[in-house]
């Protein structure tokens, strides 16, 4: 890499050697039963460059070839991709708890153990279709850059989901469980997925109109990816939030506190630096229902006169390859601030209603404005503060900017989600729900 | 190529094993509003190795041809471990050997065109939308992917297949006081530069469209009796029947296999579906699938009767069923899972005034937006719809979301038009990123579709 950089700056302004190293190792079971191992010993080097405010980028898998590295991104100058900003130059970053040793000795045989010893459980409490996998994940990050910042970092974890599936209908329900070390998947979480279960299992075709919401953690992707448009820098630039102009105002309600915590190693995948060697730290984003901050890269924080809050990340929506991806402004590490009502509680507190904890299309429709209508995979039918079926059928759809006005509350338990989130439950009223009555 | 395979695959001592090498040549540009963000051509390369040892079959992808031999040890480790600990050995279903070069004839290469004519072409397209003021940003790009695939088995398959793939692709955002709407581009295939040429007409018509829809009202949440246009049939068909076609979806759900058996009747006597990747020129065209076998055509259903499914050889063994050539990969970095390939159901006798008639009042829905499936459910967005009074066409409205039951639906699809059209771009996201994910269909009359309003 060093000797990357070097060659790099003698041709060049400035210039930014990015590395990874991924290791994975997973195990999946389906009908109760081992399926598959699979492996993935994957690495890459990406190569930024500034010359004459113009932006070079490349990639490759083998750096082999120095010089065609440093030639592919010189030749991506000729398209004229400006670069205002400049590489930073990062000293101190906090030290973060992200990788235990002990998970370079998990073993293929005890993750197969774990699978089996939840699958039995599952198998043995509900009458469901059952499909459960771990994974290890290991991953190496290195950033070095002609400023002088060398910036490291080495994640790991230990990854566990389990499902269970409606026979017959190939939908079902699942939880993830994330830690830095092997350990068994918690009971808390497993009651509470069969006891979900078992409510649900029966199919129920209410009448649609206006409910009460509890929006799970695992169909939250509906509303953060319209607040995280709404909240980037990418958006206040191009002018295609319909927020740009509220900070400082109560735009949600004051139960909503929205924010960006990567310094948060009790959870996995917490972060001391971006993809671009930025300094990471905790803010809130929405504090009370009110707009606090945009967050931004280098390039949008240069754009708009602000400083980069750490948040670029080489990213796409549904993940990517980040050796291809140049950063872009995006927050990973989501917060909602719980609340003080457990699920129970929040359950019970519906006279009618639907517990979503799978969404379908969250991904479409106008996300920039806020506007979701998602298909419940499933949803959960409450009436007077008991789950009484899974409903079928139906849509539920509004805006996220007039949806989380008409919080209830939020759970006072955070679940770990994918992308590093760790997320309540929120319950909403008066959100429209359409079925077939 | 070919020789270095050898040597790994000879190091290699299982019952069946196969190694997959694919150099990925991509080219990318990418507009944001007027600002150029992203240009620029690379590559990268990496290996799949698959071994199947004592009924366990396992996978490994690595990089780095120095990691060869941790990759093939980790991979016979979890091949033993697998066999230690399943019921039922894997199988894969016989697969005749090939030994063949195959290069894609292609309408333009789009390695023989510069990367400044690319720029400036897409420049061009992309100047279209931001000449109206209304329009606020855009976000528009080209790209070419090259897929040089080298694949060889134990059993003496060696085959180097190329995939290329080129498009444009993208969304124009309008805004209107609080109001964002926007709108995809779509254009591109397997067959050439030439088909993203002459694409000025389409990026007007999407501008004007997103400038339509800042005028139209919402649609209502409700039940309706709709009309889709082929673009919507098209991913109707993959999401809401298509995966279920997949043998890898539902060899490890018994209660949806029992549900999805050859012969079943599951759709009205109007719907046929075909899968036929092996058909020229069209996006999801190829010849051999990542596991060396030739893809063929599959007849899904016929008059509403189940009549195949896409298989790999696993699954193709699993299930005794006969073998498809549809297990692929995105890429070097993953191991190939079951694809659709090119997924549509068959043109049936009606005109596009006939289906208005038919419908009377109801919804006109055009253009996906994202569609998504889950079991036996599937929702997908509409790009923009106009409400159906007496069979005629009234004002637009946005926002729409459609979602439903796989079965209900195929049996609530009453009359099939006449106007197929295949699809240009694709992203199947099934746990890995297919481009090639072809779909399409005529325009079709489907009733009691719910829609989400907003």
């Amino acid at each position: 890499m060093e000797k990357l950089l070097e060659k790099a700056k003698q041709v060049c302004d400035k210039a930014e050697v990015f590395s990874l190293g991924h290791f994975n190792h997973a195990v999946s079971f389906e009908d109760a039963k081992l399926h598959d191992i699979d492996s993935k010993i994957q690495s890459g080097v990406s190569l930024r460059i500034i010359k004459d405010g113009k932006l070079g980028f490349a990639y490759t898998r083998n750096l082999i070839d120095r010089d065609e590295l440093i030639h592919n991104a010189l030749d991506s100058l000729k398209g004229g991709v400006a670069a205002e900003y400049t590489f930073p130059l990062t000293k101190e970053i906090p030290r973060l708890d992200t990788y235990n040793p002990i998970i370079d000795k998990i073993s293929g045989t005890a993750m197969v153990a774990e699978c089996r010893r939840v699958c039995d459980i599952l198998s043995s409490k509900t009458n469901g279709e059952i499909i459960m996998g771990t994974s290890v994940d290991i991953e190496n990050i290195r950033i070095i850059n002609s400023e002088g910042t060398d910036v490291s970092s080495r994640k790991g974890y230990y990854s566990a989901v389990g499902y269970i599936g409606y026979p017959g209908s190939g939908g079902g329900l699942w939880r993830l469980y994330l830690s830095r070390k092997f350990e068994e998947f918690p009971s808390t979480i497993l009651d509470e997925l069969i006891e979900f279960y078992n409510k649900s299992s029966k199919a129920v075709e209410p009448k649609g109109g206006r409910m009460k919401v509890i929006f799970m953690p695992n169909c939250m992707e509906t509303i953060n990816w319209r607040l995280l448009s709404g909240t980037s820098s990418k958006s206040v630039y191009e002018k295609s939030t319909p927020i740009a102009d509220k900070s400082g105002e109560k735009i949600l309600s004051e139960k909503i506190t929205f924010s960006n915590n990567p310094l948060d190693d009790a959870v996995p995948g917490a972060r001391a630096f971006d993809d671009e060697g930025v300094a990471c730290r905790n803010f809130n984003v929405i504090e009370n229902g009110v707009l606090k901050s945009f967050f931004y890269d280098l390039e949008y924080a240069k754009k708009l006169r602000a400083e980069p809050t750490g948040h670029g990340y080489r990213t796409s929506m549904w993940g990517g390859d980040p050796m291809t991806l140049k950063p872009r402004p995006s927050m990973l590490h989501v917060r909602f601030k719980p609340g003080d009502k457990s699920l129970k509680q929040l359950i019970e507190s519906i006279d009618r209603g639907i517990i979503i904890e799978g969404a379908l299309g969250a991904h479409s429709g106008n996300i920039p404005n806020g506007d979701y209508s998602i298909g419940t995979s499933p949803g959960l039918y409450v009436e007077n503060g008991e789950i009484v079926g899974r409903i079928k059928d139906a849509m539920v759809s509004g805006n996220v900017y007039e949806t989380l006005r008409d919080v209830i509350d939020v759970g006072d338990t955070l679940y770990t989600y994918y992308w590093g989130g760790h997320l309540p439950p929120i319950l909403c009223d008066n959100v429209n729900v359409a079925t077939k009555n | 190529m070919f020789e270095k395979l050898r040597k790994i695959l000879g190091k290699i001592d299982a019952d069946y094993a196969d190694i997959r090498h694919e150099v990925k040549k991509v080219t990318e540009i990418i507009f944001n509003g007027q600002e150029l963000s992203q240009i620029g051509s690379n590559s990268t390369d990496g290996y799949v190795i698959r071994i199947l040892h004592n009924g366990g079959m396992s996978t490994v992808a690595f990089t780095k041809e120095s990691d060869a031999d941790m990759a093939i040890a980790k991979a016979m480790e979890s091949a033993r471990l697998i066999s230690q600990n399943i019921e039922k050995p894997v199988r894969l279903a016989e697969s005749e050997p090939v030994k063949e070069t195959f290069i894609p004839k292609l309408n333009e290469d789009p390695r023989d065109i510069s990367i400044d004519e690319k720029l400036e072409l897409l420049r061009k397209y992309n100047n279209i939308p931001l000449s109206n003021e209304k329009i606020v940003t855009t976000a528009i790009k080209y790209y070419d992917v090259i897929r040089e695939r080298h694949f060889i088995n134990s059993e003496g398959s060696e085959i180097r297949e190329d995939l290329i793939t080129t498009a444009v692709t993208g969304e124009i955002t309008g805004k209107d006081g609080n109001l964002l709407q926007n709108v995809r581009v779509r254009a591109g295939g397997s067959n050439g530069f030439a088909t993203v040429r002459n694409q000025e007409e389409n990026l007007e018509k999407q501008t004007s469209i997103v400038l339509d829809l800042l005028k139209a009202k919402p649609v209502e949440g409700g039940t309706y009796d709709c009309i889709m246009n082929q673009g919507l049939t098209g991913v109707f068909t993959h999401e809401a029947f298509g995966h279920f076609s997949e043998a890898d979806i539902i060899e490890s759900l018994p209660a949806m296999r029992e549900k999805m058996k050859i012969g079943e009747k599951l759709g009205s006597d109007v719907v046929n579906i075909i899968d036929d990747a092996t058909l020229p020129e069209q996006l999801g065209f190829y010849k051999y699938d990542d596991e060396g076998v030739a893809v063929r055509p599959v007849q899904l259903m016929k008059e509403g009767v189940l009549t195949g499914r896409l298989h790999s050889r696993r699954t193709a063994a699993k299930l005794g069923e006969p073998i498809s050539g549809h297990c692929v990969a995105e890429d070097f970095r993953f191991p190939p899972i079951i694809r659709m390939g090119t997924i549509y159901m068959e043109p049936g006798p009606h005109s596009f005034d006939d289906l208005l008639t038919q419908l009377g009042d109801g919804i006109y829905v055009l253009e996906q937006k994202g569609g998504q499936t889950a079991g036996e459910n599937f929702t997908f967005g509409a790009q923009y719809g106009y409400m159906i009074k007496g069979g005629k066409i009234k004002q637009m409205v946005r926002d729409i979301n459609v979602s439903g039951n796989l079965f209900k639906a195929l049996q609530d699809t009453v009359a099939v038009g006449n106007d197929l059209i295949l699809s240009t771009v694709g992203g199947c996201g099934k746990g890995q990123t297919n481009i090639r994910s072809c779909h399409g269909g005529p325009h079709i009359l489907v009733k009691n579709v719910v829609v989400g309003g907003v």
